[in-house]
């Protein structure tokens, strides 16, 4: 792990540890309704300070608590435009599979390019250290990922230019 | 599978099979190539006499490069007027074939070969414009050269895909083939950069003798004023052009040279396709993955079993 990347990701985990602490908030606004307030945004007193935690200009994680949700949204490196296709390809095939994800948001918000909306809901059947976890893993594995996936197409192509211009020689 | 074949594999094993003494059977099959080509096998007299039809969409353009030259020579006694519907027939009668196994297996290879044979006319007509022009500059300084020899021969286009084409140009000390390739999406248009760039960097890296590839998204000046060629100026179409130098232009050399250029826009595109398709997959298992780990959050539901003091245990109901 490089050197800007754990201070990076503690910072995360230490942010998030202290924003998952929420509790059941029936809405204000609508009687019998039980929505996320930070998506609501119908009370402004219950929603938090957002946080950004930035590791550089492409790379940062947005934390917008509430009284019952918080909202984690993360924007992954993209140095070129192969990364950028390839971070692309992978947030879609994981947001198409936001059903089994549970936490997983459908749409990313502006800016960013995968959300997670973690409820009241979510932290009272799942335990809270193990979903902090899973997000921090989330966001080590899909850096390496991307990288690997890069190498494999540059190895890849390099493989197939030699073998059809060695029919040349 | 790393690298194409030049020849029909299923019109290959047919005909071997066909070839290996075998009763002699009715045959009606299609098959399809790549570049919209078809082939038709079919036995429309008698159960022993083979038609092969090749229906190719460029065939006007390569006979006016002198295909018809060429499958002559290929195919010469086993030429028969074209099945309507296709553009070249050949016509193998079982009852007389070469008595050796291995003249049936090449003839049997040749075939197959049909689509490469039929596509090969304008880049032999190209070789054999290099070798005129070669012998005419010989006789001349490179600044003196007329201009007809210094440019070299017409530009040769074959328009073997709808929006595709290959073109060939000859001069007198190289034939430059040059391919416009239409990317349909985005991610082919990245990934199709990246594997250009290889192609382009090999030739300084590993394989000093290969062809210089080059690569642009306009059409290069080679094909300025040729009809068809159009500047889109959106990145769409590249076009990759491949300088072939004198030491792939001697007469040892032109079969295979001519076969393997001619699976470049299949080769490329095919290794495109592939890599999306492992890139999907990975993509597949790490999601998997994921879902592993965020089910580990969820803490363990399973009811343990309770026990009274004296050991029997119970069922809690419903």
């Amino acid at each position: 792990m490089s050197q800007s990347l754990r201070p990076y990701l503690q910072a995360v985990r230490s942010t998030l540890t202290a924003a998952l602490c929420l509790s059941n908030f029936a809405s204000q606004t609508a009687e019998r309704h039980n929505v996320p307030e930070v998506e609501a945004r119908t009370s402004p007193e219950v929603l938090l300070t957002p946080l950004t935690i930035a590791r550089n200009e492409n790379e940062r994680v947005l934390i917008e608590p509430s009284i019952n949700s918080v909202r984690v949204s993360i924007r992954i490196k993209q140095a070129d435009e192969i990364e950028h296709i390839l971070v692309h390809k992978f947030t879609r095939f994981l947001t198409q599979r936001a059903e089994s994800f549970f936490i997983l948001r459908r749409k990313p918000i502006k800016g960013y390019d995968i959300s997670f909306l973690i409820t009241n809901f979510h932290t009272e059947e799942m335990l809270k250290h193990k979903l902090v976890d899973f997000i921090i893993q989330f966001m080590e594995e899909v850096d390496k990922e991307i990288s690997e996936m890069k190498l494999f197409l540059n190895a890849r192509a390099r493989l197939v230019a030699e073998s059809f211009l060695v029919e040349f020689d | 599978m790393l690298r194409l074949d030049y020849h029909n594999v299923l019109i290959h094993s047919v005909l071997t099979e066909r070839f290996s003494g075998a009763p002699p059977v009715s045959i009606d099959q299609t098959v399809s190539d790549f570049d919209g080509v078809t082939f038709h096998i079919s036995t429309p007299e008698a159960k022993t006499k083979i038609l092969v039809s090749l229906q190719i969409r460029c065939f006007q353009d390569l006979q006016r490069y002198g295909a018809d030259e060429v499958l002559r020579r290929e195919y010469g006694p086993y030429v028969v007027p074209p099945e309507p519907g296709y553009d070249f027939s050949i016509l193998i009668d079982l009852e007389n074939l070469p008595a050796e196994q291995e003249a049936r297996d090449e003839l049997a290879m040749k075939v197959a070969l049909l689509k490469r044979n039929a596509m090969a006319a304008p880049f032999e007509q190209a070789y054999q414009e290099y070798y005129q022009l070669k012998q005419e500059a010989a006789k001349f300084t490179s600044e003196e050269a007329p201009q007809g020899v210094r440019e070299g021969g017409e530009v040769k286009a074959i328009h073997y895909r709808e929006e595709e084409a290959i073109y060939v140009k000859a001069s007198h000390d190289r034939i430059t083939v040059i391919f416009s390739t239409i990317f349909r999406e985005e991610t082919d248009r990245v990934f199709g950069k990246v594997f250009i760039q290889e192609f382009v960097d090999a030739r300084r890296r590993a394989i000093q003798n290969a062809p210089q590839v080059l690569f642009r998204n306009d059409p290069p000046l080679e094909l300025q004023g040729v009809p068809g060629v159009k500047n889109t100026g959106t990145g769409e179409i590249g076009y990759v052009t491949f300088v072939l130098f004198p030491r792939h232009l001697t007469p040892q050399r032109m079969p295979i040279v001519i076969s393997q250029i001619q699976t470049f826009r299949d080769y490329f595109h095919y290794h495109i396709k592939a890599s999306k398709a492992y890139i999907h997959s990975r993509m597949r298992r790490r999601t998997a993955d994921f879902l592993q780990v965020l089910r580990r959050a969820r803490p363990d539901s399973e009811e343990k079993e309770r026990k009274t003091a004296s050991g029997r245990t119970f069922k809690v109901a419903g």
